[in-house]
């Protein structure tokens, strides 16, 4: 129905999100600005300009040791919840089973959480088992929230699947296990790298649950949180900016694999 | 094949699940709300159970807390539901190609910590910060700094639940067809009617999981107060981490989270007892 | 017709889900070679009794021998069979080549022998052999179809099982597609068991139907059996437009109808029939202008004509009643609608069914 006041209200609209976009993008390039100073303390306008805390920051062995931390956390959640979520994954959308109404609805329970709450009932019961505080139990703690997220990213892509995929290919021959490795994983693929990186980024740049369950490690979060609080340096901002870089390449990235994927098998593997 | 079935494809493969949940989300959960139970101050489970921590918890400021956490996570509700709509309905109906980047765009901050992002607004607000050193240096006007106000909190909660509303209210307007809302026209109707009569009604799977999710992370909300806020609000997440971990009264922080728990899983449960998450979620 | 024994025979082979029955005991022997279709609407069963002969699901009750050894608990990797499915399933991560070459892949052989098979039913189902690198997902419906069908062969099984394939097929193309499944039949020798609705899909290309309805086997025959002696009005019914009169038998051996002024003569009285209905089909009906040029007449206002291809369809209404008379393109009848006609039809040409 096209029209003036359709139009207007297009206009309207477009305007309205591209002022959310700049909404929410702000604080990034006001971290970004606050990096690139090279005073210690932060004021703007900027005076003095200077990468120097970014050669500071990247050469400081404290830093590496948290981004070790974090990216081994991270990495062990990836694996752990997507193989966790592939299952359950395929009982959320797959099979018709009798409890996979209430199933779904417990699945959300952690998402529908707020996570602080979350992290103190862990540690509270990490306590009462009498274990120790370390990444180990950091990568529980992630994993509760995130492998119910996963589990819902992985049914996206499992709700298009056709079922007579895997039957057919039993009916040629295949056992079980060989259904399952030519047919059913690659073509679930794109929903399990979708998993798999929702898995990492969720888990890298976790807050909360950190917070409270990584007992004398600690992760990029939790060491820029403390700063802020007390000890502001500029390299704060710094490992801000590149974590925010770092989340953007690898979901861009992740995303125009995704993309070309897809793209290669509309044309052909020719 | 197989003969008298025990476990179903469905219940095996959800096996896994179901086992870790139990570990991570039930057992934690139990242990809290029997830790509720015992006496103040101490850290077994073995002491006689009381509601000493239910009664302390009503006769003090914790009660006060939980209402300001209740009233801020509302007032973000309704901040969000305003301004994510028409987001919500340019990204299904109004941007074409440009959905898919502009969903990259706002997916993105979500993958940064929440403390990072909310840094930067006060870097941005603060005195000789972004917002107001550039005032002050470019145009000599001097301003208060709306930091550690109120009105920052919810900012920043507007803020950090943005996709939390905007992309469950995609995917609701998103299963508003076409040809429904074509049809409603041709039949006379109005832009407003075939809003309220058709579109509305439609999309309700999705304002309810926007308005749900938004609310009960809200609710825990507790970093936007800490960076933001100073101490001008103190939210109930923050009350039961000082009881864990400053003041050493874990009964007490755990009776909190079993009152957190309960308006939560109440809210969770009635609004999404029917939900079809199968339509939701696209299944075809 | 087989001498030798069935390849499968079916005995009291049933399917219940909880308190509904799928499909309630049905015997069928199935002679090899044979191009078997099984006809029955929505809900009649054919699916799940396919299913059970291809091994997909477990059935309730009763045995399905092949060449006479019960294979009720053999697997379905572990049958000599092989399904097209009606979404034909291909898998989409995969080229046309691979796709036809799974089943060889999965047996182990080499790659050479492999891509000569492939190349070799590629051939056979008239695919070009450019297509063999090509995607699967960017080929056209038709292709498709015919690459789920060499997937299948390359399988080399006994039977080959076909759910409803062409079902999502536009009907031009579908009408080629079922001559070109009755070539290959002829061509690999091998024994088909097709399903689907469409009665008349089924007359193209099988050498015996099987009619379906909640769950039982009502009818088994030759096509030209199934049409012409139906044995009740449900079977007569599932193919075109059939007049239809209730009908009871008089004292004198005629017919005597409800709706019907005077009697009709019926055709050769089946044993013992008492009441039941007269089925003509149109093409079986003419139009005359005196009632002594038939046995039987009605009359009645012509109330429109639809044009059907090499056909032209009539509707005449007689009171309630309203009867279709067919005709040849070229043997159209001259007259204006809402004209009164009289129509009628030799006793031979109709066919008394009970129920």
């Amino acid at each position: 129905m096209p029209g003036k006041a359709q139009r207007m209200r297009h206009a309207l609209i477009t305007a309205w999100t591209l002022a959310a976009v700049v909404f929410i993008y702000l604080p990034t390039l006001c971290i970004t600005l606050a990096s690139l100073t090279s005073s210690r303390y932060f004021q703007f306008p900027i005076d003095k300009f200077g990468l120097d805390w970014w050669r500071k920051t990247f050469n400081s062995i404290e830093i590496r040791q948290l981004l070790s931390t974090s990216i081994t956390i991270a990495l062990c959640v990836t694996v752990v919840a997507v193989v966790i979520a592939f299952f359950g994954a395929l009982a959320f959308a797959r099979y018709d089973w009798r409890g996979r109404s209430i199933y779904q609805k417990l699945i959300l329970l952690p998402i529908f959480f707020p996570q602080s709450v979350l992290g103190l009932a862990l540690l509270l019961w990490f306590n009462a088992l009498g274990l120790q505080m370390s990444w180990q139990t950091a990568v529980f703690a992630h994993l509760v929230w995130i492998v119910p997220v996963v589990t819902l990213v992985i049914s996206i892509q499992v709700y298009s699947f056709d079922p007579a995929l895997e039957e057919a290919a039993f009916d040629l021959g295949a056992s079980r296990w060989q259904v399952l490795r030519e047919v059913t994983l690659p073509v679930l693929f794109p929903g399990l790298f979708s998993g798999a990186l929702f898995a990492f980024l969720l888990s890298w740049g976790n807050f909360p649950l950190s917070l409270y369950t990584t007992g004398a490690d600690t992760t990029v979060p939790e060491y820029l949180y403390a700063k802020m609080v007390a000890g502001y340096t500029p390299g704060v901002p710094v490992l801000g900016t590149v974590s925010t870089i770092g989340a953007a390449i690898l979901l861009v990235g992740g995303y125009s694999l995704i993309l070309a994927m897809r793209w290669a098998r509309r044309t052909g593997s020719e | 094949m197989r003969r008298p079935v025990v476990l179903s494809p469905g219940n095996k493969a959800a096996l896994p699940v179901l086992l870790f949940l139990l570990a991570g989300v039930v057992a934690p959960l139990i242990a809290v709300i029997w830790f509720s139970f015992m006496p103040p101050r101490t850290f077994s489970l073995a002491a006689a159970p009381t509601l000493e921590n239910y009664v302390t918890i009503f006769e003090s400021t914790s009660y006060i807390s939980f209402l300001w956490s209740l009233a801020l996570a509302a007032a973000t509700v309704a901040v969000l539901a305003a301004v994510c709509f028409p987001i919500a309905y340019g990204l299904v109906r109004v941007f074409g190609k440009w959905a898919t980047l502009l969903t990259l765009l706002f997916t993105i901050p979500l993958f940064v910590s929440e403390n990072i992002r909310l840094y930067g607004w006060v870097l941005f607000l603060i005195k000789n910060g972004v917002l107001l050193g550039s005032l002050k240096t470019y145009f000599g006007v001097e301003l208060e700094s709306i930091l550690f106000t109120r009105t920052a909190i919810l900012l920043g909660m507007v803020y950090v639940y943005l996709p939390f509303m905007l992309f469950p209210l995609t995917l609701g307007i998103g299963m508003v067809p076409n040809e429904t809302r074509d049809a409603a026209f041709d039949l006379g109707a109005t832009r407003w009617q075939v809003f309220r009569e058709v579109e509305l009604p439609l999309s309700m799977p999705g304002v309810v999981i926007g308005f749900l999710l938004t609310f009960v992370l809200a609710v825990g909300a507790i970093t936007e107060a800490k960076v933001l806020g100073g101490q001008r609000i103190i939210p109930v997440a923050q009350d039961i981490e000082i009881a864990f971990t400053y003041a050493q009264n874990w009964p007490l922080g755990a009776a909190l989270s079993v009152l957190l728990m309960l308006v939560v899983g109440t809210l969770v449960l009635t609004a999404l007892w029917r939900f079809d998450l199968d339509r939701f979620l696209g299944r075809k | 017709m087989a001498a030798s024994a069935p390849i499968l025979s079916l005995k009291a082979v049933a399917k219940h889900f909880g308190n509904f029955t799928a499909v309630d005991s049905i015997d069928l022997d199935i002679a090899e070679g044979e191009f078997f279709t099984i006809v029955g609407p929505s809900g009649s069963g054919k699916t799940t009794l396919l299913r059970m002969i291809a091994g997909m699901e477990q059935p309730s009750g009763g045995d399905i021998l092949l060449r006479g050894e019960r294979i009720n608990d053999v697997p379905a990797n572990k049958r000599p069979t092989c399904m097209v499915f009606q979404s034909l399933a291909l898998f989409p991560h995969r080229t046309v080549g691979e796709n036809i070459e799974f089943s060889l892949k999965i047996k182990g052989e080499r790659k050479e022998k492999r891509r000569a098979r492939a190349l070799e039913l590629m051939d056979l189902l008239r695919l070009p052999q450019s297509y063999y690198g090509k995607n699967v997902m960017k080929c056209s419906g038709g292709e498709r179809q015919r690459v789920a069908l060499a997937r299948a062969l390359a399988y080399d099984p006994q039977i080959l099982f076909f759910d409803e394939p062409l079902s999502a097929i536009d009907s031009k193309l579908r009408k080629t597609l079922e001559k070109e499944l009755k070539d290959i039949h002829r061509e690999t020798k091998k024994t088909f068991v097709y399903i689907t609705h469409s009665l008349e899909e089924a007359m193209v290309m099988s050498d015996r139907i099987g009619v379906m309805r909640a769950g039982k086997l009502v009818q088994v025959g030759s096509p030209q059996e199934i049409y012409s002696t139906p044995n009740t009005r449900f079977v007569s019914e599932f193919i075109g437009d059939v007049n239809v009169i209730a009908v009871d038998l008089a004292t004198d051996g005629l017919l005597k109808s409800v709706s019907h002024a005077g009697k009709l003569k019926p055709p050769t009285l089946p044993a013992g029939f008492v009441s039941g209905h007269l089925v003509i089909r149109p093409e079986f009906m003419r139009f005359i202008t005196t009632p002594s040029e038939a046995d039987n007449s009605v009359t009645g206002r012509l109330y429109n004509e639809y044009a059907l291809g090499s056909r032209i369809q009539y509707q005449v209404r007689v009171g309630e009643a309203v009867f279709v008379v067919e005709k040849l393109r070229q043997q159209a009848f001259v007259g204006t609608l809402d004209e009164m006609v009289t129509i009628g039809w030799d006793a031979a040409d109709s066919i008394l069914v009970t129920d």
